[in-house]
C-alpha cells in the first residue's frame, strides 16, 4: 500500500542541508543525468509514464518535448502555487527536502534545454520559501545550480518567486502573467506555453511533486518505475489527506490502492459513530464521491471512469455530521472569492451560485431553485476561459446530483423555519419581488 | 516589411461554402457568408482577441469543446455550426450571465437604442431572467475625468476600455481593480483619466458604462442623424461622423479608414465640435466703426472689404491657416494673383520654401502612406512630436512597434512621448533639424550610430518629419535610396491642417496651383514685415491670426497696426482680429464646410457639411468668389463643386479627379497615373546652414513647439476647457538645478524686455541648455520670442 520514494528519508533531521541530502545520495542521480544525452534523459521520463502531480495528470515526458527544439531561450517554471483546497503534499516537499525539488528542477531543465528556471512559490509559503532559497544558495555555492553546473557544459539560472495570493496563479498561463509581473489573470490558448509561454519563449510549466520525482526516476530508471503502481497510472502518488478522518496528513502511496485503505487505514477514518458522507478525491474541485466509491482503486484513469478526477491527490472526506448545503457554499464560496473576473461564465457563475445557495439557506428558496442552480453549473461547464469555472460548477453540479433528496429536505426544513420562527417581515429579495414590502 | 498575404480558403459555416482568406477569424470570416457571430470583447483594433466574453462559443467539427469564434482562425476545409442547439445554449446562457449584475436602465441608459447588449440579448438571449437575487452596486455615475463618466453597474467587464489604454494608447492608466465579480474598471489610485485620446472609450464600451459627458442625455438615437466627414482641427484630418439633431452638433464619432485614423480620435477632435455652437462664436460679418467691431449686413462689410482691398491693389498681402480648404485657398490665390496683383499669398507660418523644395518633396516616389508607418521596418521621427502635430499617426506609430515589431528612432530637440519605444533617440539643439539630417544623409561620424540604428532593421524606412526639417528630409530620403523602395519614403507633418492642399492650390509666393511657375512674391514673415515699412497697405487673413498662430508675433502686431484694411475670416474674435481686423467675416465651422483638403500623405479627402450654417455665415467660397467678381475678376464659381473644378483643372496631377472619386474615403493623388503631372523639379536652392548658439551667461537656448490644446477650438469648448494649453517652461533638471529653479515654479522667461511668463516643468530627457515654450497658447505665447536664439528664465 505504501511505498516510499519521495518521503524515504522525509524525517531524516537536517534533510534540508545540502551535508545530510548528499550523504544520503542527493544529487547523485544530477551528475548521472549530466553525464547522459539531454534526448536520453527524456526517453527516461517517457518510459517512467510519470503523470503530472498538479492535476491535469497530463504525461510528463510528452509535454516536455512539446518544446521547440532549437537555441531560443527556453524557460522551467516550477508551480509551488500549491493552493487547491486539501492539497498540502508539496508544502511538506519543499519544507523537508528542498533538494529535491532543486535536483528535479536542473535534471529535466537539462533534459529540454531550458537555461532559466523559476519557483514560483505561493505567497503564504513564506517558511518554505526561506527554506527553498537557502537551499538554493547552497547548491549554487557547490556548483550544482548556475554556470556549468558540475563541471558539465550545462548552465542553470534558477529564482524562488514568491507569489503575492491568488488561486488563479497556479493556473499556469496565470502564473506565467504574474511571473512577468502583471495582473494574474490566464491567457487564451492557443498558444500553449510550450510555443509561447514565459517572455513569449518556449516554457515548459510542472508541478512540484513531478519535479521531485525526476531524480528518482534517473536513480532507479524509467522503466523500473513504471513498475510501480497501474499501467497507466504508474509510480507513486503522495496524497494529502484531510476533513473528519482521525489522522490526516501527506501519505505516500502506490497508484492503484484502493480508497477505502487511504481513507480508513491510512488516516484512520472518520471518528467513532460517523460515517462518510461524501469525499472529494482530487482536491475540492474534483467531482465528489460518495461512501459507495470507497472501494475504487486510487487511480488517474479509475478516478475519470468514476466521473471525477485524482487532481492533485488531495483527498477531503466529510462525514455525515455535516450538511451537503454547507459544504457546496463552502466550495462555492471560495471559488467566487478566487475567481478572476476574466470570462463571463466563471465570474457570473460562481456569483450566482453563492447566492442562490446563501438564498437556500435563509429559507427563501423552493425545489425550482435546485434546477436553475443546477442548469447554472451546466452553462458554466466548458464555457470558460480556463478551467476554475469549471473547477466550482463540475462538484457543485456533482452534490446537486448526488444529494438533491438532501438539498429538497434541507430547503423544506429551512423554509418552515423561516416562516414559523419570525414573526418580522423579512426584507429579502424574492419578497421584494413579490410586493411582499 | 511583407504585409499579411492573404490566401483564400474554403470553409462550411451552418451548411454554407464560404470562402475567406486563411488564418482570418472565424467571427470575421462568417460575415462572408452572412453568419453574424455575436461578440462583445472582439475588437480587432485592439490586437490581439482575448477570449474574455465567451459570447461568440460556437462549434467547429473535431473539436469537442465549442470554441470562440473570436480567437479561432479559419482553416481550409472547416466545419462550423453556428445554429446548433448546443451553441444556441451556450450563447444563451452568456447573455444570461452577463445580464446577471447588469442593471435594466434602458430607458434612462445613453447607449439605449444603439447598445449591442440590447440588440445581442434580443437576437441570442433567452427572453426571460432567471436571477432574483440582489445584483452588484457602484455609486453611479462617476466622473472617471471631465469627459468621460463612468457607470460600474452596466459594465461587463469586456476589457475594451481596458486593453485600449495599456494596448493602444499606452497611456497605461486604466485598470482592473479587484477580482472575479467585484472586478471593476478603474485607474490606479482613482485620479481622473485625462489622456489625450480617452474619448475612444466611450466608442469602444459596449454597454453604457462609458459614456460621454458632453452627450449625456442629449439625445436618443431615434433623434439623431449621422453625417459623415473630415475633421479639420489638424493634419491628421480623421475621418469622422458627426452626430446631428435639429442642426446641432452633440457628438463626433469616428469613421474607421485605415488609410488614415484606424477608426481612432483624439479628444480634440471628438470633443472641439462644442466649439461650433460657443456663443461668443462669430455668426455676423463684422467692420470696424469708430475704433470697434460692429456687426453689419454682408453687403457692407463686402463692399468695406472690396473698396478697401481695391484701394491697396499691388500692396495686399495674404495669408491662409490650416483649416482653409484646397478650393477656399485657390479661390484666394486667384483673388491675390489676378484681381489685386498681389502675388504675396503664402499658407506657412513660417514661410514657405523654394518651389524646387515643394516639388521635390511632392515627388510621388517619396511618399509614405500613413499605412507605410505601421509595416516599415524602421520609422525615423524626425524634428516633429507627432502627439502634439498629428496625434492619431502617434497612434499608428506605436501600433507598428508593438505588433509588427517596427523599429522606431527618434530625433528631436525637445524630448517626445515616443522617447520609451524607440531603439534610437536624438536630441539636437532647437531648429537643427535639417542639419542633423543633412549629417545623417552624409553619414557623418558624428551620427554613425544612429545611423545605423536606422538602417540595421531593413531597407523601408518612413520619414515623419515635421515642417521646417522637411527639406533635408528629402535630402535623407534620397541619400537612403527610399525612392526605389516600396513601403518606405516621407510623410511630412505639415504645421497646419491642410498645409499640404494649399501648397498644391497655389497658396505660396512663387509657386501657383500645382507647382506651377509664379510671379515671386512674399512669405508670411516677410508679408509683416512689408506691413510695417509701409509697402503693404493691406493684409487678408484666412483663418489665421498673426498674433495667436503664427511666429514673430511683435512684428505682426506692429505690421498689422499700420495697415489700413485688414480683412479676417475668423471664428471667434482672437486678440489679432479684435484689435486689427477691419473687416471680419465669419468663418465656418468645419461641420459646415464644404470643401476638399489634402491630407499629408497627398489623400484628398472630402469635407462635408453636417449643419446648416450657423447665425448668417456664408460659405466662405462664395465669400472669396464674389469679392473677386466685385474687384473686377469673375470667377465663375457658383458652388463650391464649381470651385473644385477649377481647382482640378489647374492642377494637372489632380486630372480627372471628381467629388465622386473622392468618395468616402479619399484619394491619394500620387497613387494615380496623372501624378507625372508634377511639374519637373528645378534646381535646388542652397539651403541656409542653421546657426547654432551656444547657450552662455546663464542664457538659455529657445525651442517652441505647440501642444494639441493649444487651439481656440478647445478653449472655446466648455468640455475642453481644462485642457486649455497654459504656457510652461521645460527645460532639464541639471539646467533648473543650476539657475535654483524648481518644478512647478513661476517663472519669467525672455529677452531684451519681451518676456513671457511660464511655469517650470522638468523633463528628464531634454538636452542640456535648452528651454522649450509653446506657441499658441492664450496668454503669454511664446510666438513673440520666435527668432530669439538665447532667452533668460528667472524666478518671477
Amino acid at each position: 500500500m505504501t511505498q516510499h520514494l519521495l518521503f524515504k528519508d522525509i524525517d531524516e533531521p537536517r534533510l534540508t542541508t545540502l551535508e545530510v541530502y548528499r550523504r544520503r545520495g542527493g544529487y547523485a542521480a544530477s551528475e548521472r543525468a549530466l553525464a547522459m544525452e539531454p534526448a536520453a534523459v527524456l526517453a527516461e521520463l517517457n518510459a517512467s509514464g510519470l503523470r503530472g502531480r498538479g492535476g491535469a495528470g497530463f504525461p510528463m515526458g510528452r509535454k516536455a518535448s512539446f518544446l521547440p527544439k532549437g537555441d531560443m531561450p527556453k524557460y522551467l517554471v516550477c508551480n509551488a502555487d500549491e493552493s487547491e483546497p486539501g492539497t498540502f503534499k508539496d508544502r511538506e516537499l519543499m519544507q523537508k527536502t528542498p533538494h529535491t525539488l532543486i535536483e528535479g528542477i536542473a535534471i529535466t531543465a537539462y533534459a529540454v534545454g531550458a537555461n532559466r528556471s523559476y519557483i514560483y512559490i505561493r505567497g503564504e509559503y513564506e517558511l518554505q520559501a526561506d527554506i527553498l532559497e537557502a537551499a538554493l544558495e547552497e547548491a549554487k555555492a557547490a556548483g550544482l545550480v548556475g554556470d556549468r553546473i558540475l563541471g558539465s557544459g550545462f548552465s542553470l539560472e534558477l529564482w524562488v518567486h514568491r507569489g503575492a495570493g491568488a488561486y488563479i496563479c497556479g493556473e499556469e498561463t496565470a502564473l506565467l502573467d504574474s511571473l512577468e509581473g502583471k495582473r494574474g489573470n490566464p491567457r487564451l490558448k492557443p498558444p500553449f506555453p510550450a510555443n509561447q509561454g514565459l517572455y513569449q519563449g518556449p516554457t515548459l510549466i510542472n508541478n512540484v511533486e513531478t519535479l521531485a520525482t525526476v531524480p528518482h526516476i534517473i536513480a532507479m530508471g524509467g522503466e523500473e518505475y513504471a513498475r510501480i503502481g497501474t499501467e497507466t497510472s504508474t509510480g507513486t502518488k503522495l496524497v494529502s489527506i484531510s476533513g473528519n478522518v482521525r489522522r490526516p496528513g501527506n501519505y505516500e502511496i502506490e497508484l492503484g490502492t484502493p480508497s477505502r485503505e487511504l481513507i480508513y487505514d491510512l488516516a484512520g477514518g472518520p471518528p467513532p459513530g460517523r460515517d462518510v458522507k461524501l469525499w472529494f478525491p482530487g482536491g475540492s474541485s474534483s467531482p465528489v464521491l460518495t461512501k459507495d466509491d470507497l472501494d475504487l482503486a486510487y487511480d488517474f484513469d479509475t478516478m475519470a471512469k468514476a466521473g471525477t478526477m485524482l487532481g492533485s491527490g488531495a483527498i477531503i472526506v466529510v462525514d455525515d455530521s455535516n450538511s451537503v448545503v454547507d459544504v457546496a457554499l463552502k466550495v462555492a464560496k471560495f471559488y467566487r472569492h478566487e475567481s478572476c473576473g476574466k470570462c463571463t461564465p466563471c465570474r457570473e457563475g460562481t456569483n450566482w451560485t453563492v447566492k442562490m445557495i446563501e438564498r437556500i439557506r435563509s429559507g427563501e428558496a423552493t425545489p425550482m431553485d435546485l434546477d436553475i442552480m443546477a442548469s447554472v453549473q451546466t452553462n458554466i461547464i466548458g464555457h470558460c476561459l480556463c478551467v476554475l469555472g469549471d473547477a466550482m460548477a463540475m462538484p457543485i453540479g456533482s452534490m446537486i446530483e448526488k444529494f438533491r433528496p438532501e438539498f429538497e429536505e434541507y430547503i423544506e426544513a429551512r423554509r418552515r423555519e423561516a416562516d414559523l420562527g419570525s414573526n418580522e417581515p423579512l426584507e429579502t429579495p424574492l419578497q421584494v419581488l413579490q410586493g411582499a414590502r | 516589411m511583407p504585409r499579411p498575404e492573404l490566401e483564400e480558403i474554403t470553409f462550411s459555416i451552418d451548411g454554407r461554402e464560404v470562402a475567406a482568406p486563411a488564418n482570418m477569424m472565424l467571427v470575421d470570416a462568417a460575415k462572408r457568408g452572412d453568419v453574424e457571430i455575436p461578440v462583445f470583447c472582439y475588437e480587432p483594433k485592439l490586437g490581439q482577441p482575448v477570449g474574455a466574453c465567451r459570447m461568440c462559443l460556437v462549434e467547429v467539427e473535431g473539436i469537442p469543446k465549442l470554441q470562440t469564434a473570436c480567437s479561432t482562425p479559419v482553416k481550409d476545409g472547416m466545419v462550423v455550426h453556428t445554429q446548433t442547439e448546443r451553441v444556441r445554449d451556450a450563447q444563451a446562457a452568456v447573455v444570461e450571465f452577463l445580464l446577471v449584475n447588469h442593471p435594466l436602465d434602458c430607458p434612462v441608459c445613453d447607449k439605449g437604442g444603439e447598445c449591442p447588449l440590447q440588440d445581442i440579448s434580443f437576437g441570442w438571449g433567452g427572453g426571460r431572467s432567471r436571477f432574483i437575487e440582489p445584483k452588484r452596486h457602484f455609486q453611479k455615475p462617476l466622473e472617471l475625468s471631465p469627459l468621460v463618466a463612468i457607470d460600474r453597474e452596466r459594465c461587463i467587464l469586456c476589457y475594451r476600455c481596458v486593453r485600449f489604454s495599456q494596448e493602444v494608447a499606452e497611456d497605461y492608466q486604466l485598470i482592473l481593480q479587484e477580482r472575479g465579480a467585484d472586478t471593476y474598471v478603474a485607474t490606479f489610485d482613482g485620479h481622473p483619466y485625462v489622456a489625450p485620446f480617452s474619448g475612444n472609450i466611450t466608442e469602444l464600451c459596449p454597454v453604457g458604462a462609458l459614456t460621454s459627458r458632453p452627450y449625456r442625455f442629449r439625445a436618443r438615437p431615434w433623434d439623431i442623424e449621422q453625417s459623415g466627414s473630415v475633421c479639420t482641427l489638424c493634419p491628421s484630418q480623421c475621418n469622422v461622423s458627426f452626430t446631428v439633431r435639429d442642426e446641432r452638433v452633440l457628438r463626433v464619432l469616428g469613421r474607421d479608414n485605415e488609410g488614415v485614423d484606424d477608426g481612432w480620435l483624439c479628444d480634440k477632435g471628438r470633443f472641439a465640435y462644442q466649439a461650433v455652437h460657443a456663443d461668443e462664436r462669430v455668426t455676423r460679418p463684422m467692420v470696424r466703426d469708430g475704433g470697434v467691431l460692429r456687426e453689419v449686413s454682408w453687403e457692407r462689410a463686402l463692399s468695406e472689404a472690396a473698396s478697401g482691398l481695391g484701394r491697396a491693389k499691388g500692396r495686399v498681402g495674404a495669408v491662409a491657416g490650416g483649416q482653409t480648404t484646397n478650393e477656399e485657398g485657390f479661390l484666394l490665390q486667384r483673388l491675390m494673383r489676378e484681381a489685386l496683383e498681389s502675388p504675396n499669398v503664402d499658407s506657412s507660418p513660417f514661410g514657405s520654401r523654394p518651389r524646387a523644395d515643394l516639388v521635390a518633396l511632392a515627388n510621388p516616389r517619396l511618399q509614405a502612406t500613413v499605412e507605410d508607418i505601421e509595416f516599415a521596418h524602421t520609422v525615423l521621427v524626425l524634428d516633429c512630436e507627432p502627439i502634439d502635430d498629428a496625434p492619431i499617426l502617434d497612434l499608428r506609430i506605436r501600433k507598428g512597434v508593438r505588433r509588427q515589431r517596427t523599429k522606431l528612432a527618434v530625433a528631436t530637440s525637445r524630448p517626445s512621448a515616443l522617447d520609451p519605444n524607440a531603439i534610437a533617440s536624438h536630441r539636437f539643439a532647437p531648429g537643427g533639424g535639417a542639419d542633423f539630417a543633412r549629417a545623417l544623409s552624409r553619414g557623418d561620424e558624428s551620427v554613425r550610430e544612429f545611423g545605423d540604428a536606422l538602417r540595421a532593421a531593413g531597407e523601408e524606412i518612413v520619414i515623419i518629419v515635421g515642417e521646417r526639417s522637411a527639406s533635408a528630409a528629402v535630402e535623407l530620403a534620397e541619400a537612403l535610396g527610399l525612392a526605389d523602395v516600396g513601403g518606405a519614403g516621407i510623410i511630412e507633418i505639415p504645421a497646419q491642417t491642410n498645409g499640404r492642399g494649399l501648397r498644391e492650390a497655389g497658396c505660396v509666393p512663387g509657386s501657383g496651383p500645382g507647382y506651377a511657375e509664379a510671379p515671386d512674391g512674399l512669405s508670411t514673415p516677410q508679408i509683416a514685415g512689408a506691413l510695417d515699412a509701409g509697402e503693404l497697405t493691406s493684409a487678408y487673413l484666412l483663418h489665421v491670426d498673426p498674433l495667436r498662430d503664427l511666429p514673430g508675433s511683435g512684428a505682426w502686431a506692429v505690421g498689422l497696426e499700420r495697415a489700413t484694411t485688414v480683412v479676417a475670416h475668423a471664428a471667434f474674435l482672437t486678440d489679432g482680429v479684435r484689435e486689427h481686423a477691419t473687416v471680419v467675416f465669419p468663418a465656418e465651422g468645419h461641420p459646415e464646410k464644404e470643401g476638399t483638403i489634402v491630407h499629408p500623405d497627398g489623400r484628398l479627402q472630402r469635407v462635408r457639411p453636417a449643419i446648416a450654417h450657423q447665425g448668417e455665415n456664408r460659405p466662405e467660397w462664395q465669400v472669396l468668389a464674389e469679392l473677386s467678381a466685385r474687384l473686377g475678376v469673375e470667377t465663375g464659381v457658383m458652388t463650391a463643386g464649381m470651385a473644385f473644378q477649377q481647382l482640378v483643372a489647374a492642377v494637372p496631377f489632380y486630372a480627372g479627379l471628381t467629388l465622386d472619386v473622392i468618395g468616402g474615403r479619399g484619394v491619394r493623388w500620387p497613387e494615380r497615373a496623372q501624378a507625372t503631372g508634377l511639374p519637373e523639379a528645378p534646381a535646388p536652392a542652397a539651403a541656409p546652414a542653421a546657426r547654432d548658439v551656444a547657450p552662455s551667461n546663464g542664457h538659455l537656448r529657445l525651442g517652441t513647439f505647440r501642444s494639441i490644446w493649444a487651439s481656440v477650438e478647445v478653449e472655446a469648448s466648455p468640455a475642453l476647457k481644462f485642457l486649455t494649453a497654459r504656457q510652461r517652461a521645460e527645460l532639464s533638471p541639471d539646467d533648473a538645478q543650476r539657475l535654483g529653479l524648481r518644478d512647478g515654479e513661476r517663472v519669467e522667461v525672455g529677452v531684451n524686455g519681451t518676456r513671457v511668463r511660464a511655469t517650470v516643468a522638468l523633463r528628464h530627457d531634454a538636452p542640456p541648455g535648452t528651454v522649450f515654450l509653446e506657441e499658441g497658447v492664450a496668454e503669454d505665447a511664446a510666438n513673440v520670442l520666435s527668432g530669439e536664439p538665447l532667452v533668460e528664465v528667472k524666478r518671477s
